[in-house]
């Protein structure tokens, strides 16, 4: 087994809501997991007969294969009256779990590959912003992220300019707050929680705790699923399939300070479960 | 005319792609396909007992099946996609509209394998797909020795609506689309059509808009 | 089949499949690669990997002179600079951004891609003209058993299949894998080409069940 930092993690393995006494047979990191109900109702996850730390929390099923030495990441948003939580269910990509999260910390990318919903030509530019590992926290931090958007949310009837701040609490998890068009003063809450199944493999189990009362939860779901299977087609056509951490390997420019913020932090805390470390 | 839709169906999307070129505007009614299954639910099968989308409401009509859907349409809207009535070119038609049915069971099978975690028998379902691709790529080639572009005429019909979404996403169930430069043609004449529309996982052409000037915001 | 230690030329892509203003992948001994035309008809190649952040370019798209990558939309001259960073519309690309090319050629109505560096040109393939490419499962040896006869140097063979001529041009892709380029002796009716298309379909059967046959232990 993996001697990986990252097996102390927690890891989203199911849904909640889906949870049944059957099980449902998956993969952590490489070990087959099974993922079931218990006689009482609680979420029980088992690997080779062993039976693994759990969490339940964010919609979502946690594990661990090794002993975690943190409490699962919070979000405080999770708790706050008025928010509708939104389920989006798994998408299995074929790509490293890390290089998934990195897609998600990026804008640049909207224009071209979220066309007319989260960017659009000639609106590419990416302005300066504060990145940040705060140490205290073991977190990585974007802040005074701002991209102009076409339809920024399904609630959105426009175009505006979008203010978003992203966060990393874990290797292959990032909670992102952006603009809420309803609510102005409020940040809307959409996270990428993945499982890495393998290091080439991953679920992907997308969340969002969000202000609209106009949306029906069916909207949701999709203007979300919409706008990650744009991104699986370019997460399965990356080379190297996993993350390469020497910095020699990929050009990154100053839109990219929160992608290089993110792998110099998995490199400090030796997360490279789906890294690449020297160049090829 | 309503339509029960997912967004990342294929055989929905056909629905779509097709009023939008038609120019038929449709009353969209969101189906939570996954992971709510809702398509196999009370109220969706008893409009269509055998749980599939899409299904469309015209008035007091119920259609399902995806290419029974594109003809009403087309034969509504749009009649020169539905193609000439000529004994050949009619049943050109329906041949191919028949051979979706085998790009949705093939690739469609091995996407929700790939992708939504659907059970199924990977290595089979691949290897259909490409058996059908192959197939495809054939056909196109012969086509385009008599000049035509499109899988029945040198203008696009139903039958080719029918065909291209299982096609242009069979990379998402693991099937390359590499070795096929005719079907690569055929794809991207049908992306530069007037009022095409995309789904998730096909990008836009965006070489059909001219690159922008662009002004730094910046000092 | 020879291989030349000094550079090669691999025919990657029949000229027809690759009209201006379009990508597409091709495999080479270098690796894959993107090869696409300008709008003004220049080809060109390049590595198929966006230094960026590694998207394949061969999913990008063409706009005049330049190839840009659908990610975030980073473009490319033909030499392989980079001409434009969306992201930073202020900002002149500096010259170390750069994709690796390869040469190209086009000869006979087949673009062929060097690999290293080709003291030659590649064969003139003269008075054939190319009908079009199709990818086998099977390695050169077992098309050669199907079509019963042998490729020379430049991967070329001739076969007779019922009434007519075919000539193949082998690209070994991977091992057990090949791309089969169908070139006929002159122009020929729509039914014989057709006829040509439908006979080369049936020799990559064949081709595939004796790569099978050779596989099963
Ligand atoms: N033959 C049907 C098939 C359409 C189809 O396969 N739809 C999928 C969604 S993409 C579906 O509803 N599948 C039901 C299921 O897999 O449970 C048609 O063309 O309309
Ligand atoms: S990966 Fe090509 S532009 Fe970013
Ligand atoms: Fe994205």
């Amino acid at each position: 087994m993996t001697q990986d930092a990252m097996i102390d993690e927690w890891y989203p393995v199911g849904l909640v809501s889906r949870l049944d006494g059957n099980g449902r047979k998956t993969a952590l990191m490489g070990e087959p997991i099974e993922v079931a109900s218990d006689t009482d109702g609680s979420a029980r996850v088992t690997s080779k007969g062993r039976v693994l730390p759990v969490r339940v929390r964010y919609g979502h099923v946690w594990a661990s294969l090794g002993q975690p030495q943190k409490e699962l990441f919070a979000i405080p948003e999770a708790d706050q009256p008025g928010r509708r939580f939104v389920d989006v269910g798994v998408v299995r990509v074929r790509c490293s779990p890390l290089r998934a999260v990195e897609n998600f910390l990026d804008i640049a990318h909207f224009p071209f590959v979220h066309t007319d919903i989260l960017g659009s030509e000639p609106h590419t530019e990416v302005q300066n912003y504060k990145v940040e590992i705060r140490e205290d926290a073991d977190e990585v931090w974007a802040t005074q992220v701002k991209f102009y958007q076409p339809q920024a949310a399904r609630s959105a009837s426009g175009g505006i300019t979008t203010e978003y701040m992203y966060r990393v609490p874990a290797p292959t998890c990032s909670v992102l707050y952006k603009t809420c068009p309803p609510r102005p003063g409020e940040w809307d809450v959409i996270t990428l929680f993945v499982q890495p199944l393998a290091e080439d493999l991953c679920d992907v189990w997308p969340w969002m705790a969000l202000f609209d009362d106009e949306s029906s939860m069916t909207d949701l779901i999709h203007f979300q699923q919409t706008i990650f299977l744009q991104d699986r087609s370019i997460l399965e056509n990356q080379i190297p399939r996993l993350l390469p951490l020497d910095p020699g390997m990929e050009i990154p420019t100053r839109a990219d300070l929160t992608s290089v913020a993110y792998r110099r932090w998995l490199k400090r805390r030796g997360y490279t479960y789906g890294a690449q470390l020297v160049a090829q | 005319m309503k339509l029960y839709d997912y967004i990342l169906s294929p055989s929905c999307y056909k629905v779509r792609l097709m009023a939008a070129l038609a120019g038929v505007k449709l009353d969209i009614r969101p189906v939570d396909f996954h992971p709510g299954l809702e398509h196999r639910g009370p109220e969706l099968m008893a409009l269509n007992p055998a749980g599939s989308i899409p299904i469309l409401e015209d008035g007091d009509l119920v259609l399902t099946e995806s290419s029974a859907i594109l003809v009403y349409l087309a034969a509504k809207a749009a009649p020169d996609w539905l193609g000439g009535d000529a004994a050949e070119e009619a049943a050109r038609v329906q041949q191919w509209l028949s051979f979706s049915g085998r790009l949705t069971a093939s690739l469609g099978g091995a996407r929700l394998h790939e992708m939504l975690l659907r059970p199924g028998d990977i290595g089979a379902l691949q290897a259909q797909g490409i058996a059908a691709l192959r197939e495809l790529e054939a056909g196109l080639f012969e086509q385009s020795l008599r000049g035509q572009r499109f899988l029945v005429a040198d203008r696009p019909t139903v039958a080719d609506i029918a065909c291209f979404p299982y096609v242009a996403l069979a990379p998402d169930g693991g099937v390359s689309l590499d070795p096929y430069p005719t079907i690569r043609r055929w794809s991207r004449a049908l992306r530069a059509l007037d009022a095409f529309i995309e789904m998730p996982g096909i990008h836009r052409l965006h070489e059909l808009k001219p690159e922008p000037h662009i002004e730094s915001g910046e000092a | 089949m020879l291989s030349d230690p000094t550079g090669s030329w691999t025919p990657v892509v029949l000229s027809a499949d690759l009209p201006p203003g379009t990508v597409v992948p091709a495999r080479t001994p270098a690796g894959p690669i993107a090869l696409w035309r300008s709008a003004s008809g220049r080809p060109s190649a390049s590595a198929d990997r966006c230094p960026h952040r590694g998207m394949r370019l061969s999913h990008g798209f063409v706009r005049g002179e330049t190839l840009s990558c659908i990610y975030h939309g980073w473009s490319y001259g033909q030499a392989g600079n980079c001409l434009r960073i969306p992201a930073h519309p202020g900002l002149a690309p500096p010259e170390t951004i750069r994709v690796a090319t390869h040469p190209v050629e086009e000869v006979g109505g087949v673009l062929w891609v060097g690999v290293g560096e080709p003291a030659t040109q590649p064969p003139q393939l003269a008075g054939l003209v190319p009908l079009r490419s199709l990818q086998a499962r099977a390695g050169v040896a077992a098309i050669e058993a199907a079509a019963g006869a042998k490729a020379d140097a430049d991967g070329l063979l001739e076969t007779t299949q019922g009434s007519q001529k075919i000539h193949l041009l082998l690209a070994c892709q991977e091992r057990d894998e090949t791309l089969i380029h169908v070139l006929l002796e002159g122009e020929g009716s729509v039914a014989e080409r057709v006829a040509a298309s439908r006979a080369v379909e049936a020799l990559r059967r064949k081709a595939e069940a004796l790569e099978m046959e050779r596989d099963a232990p």
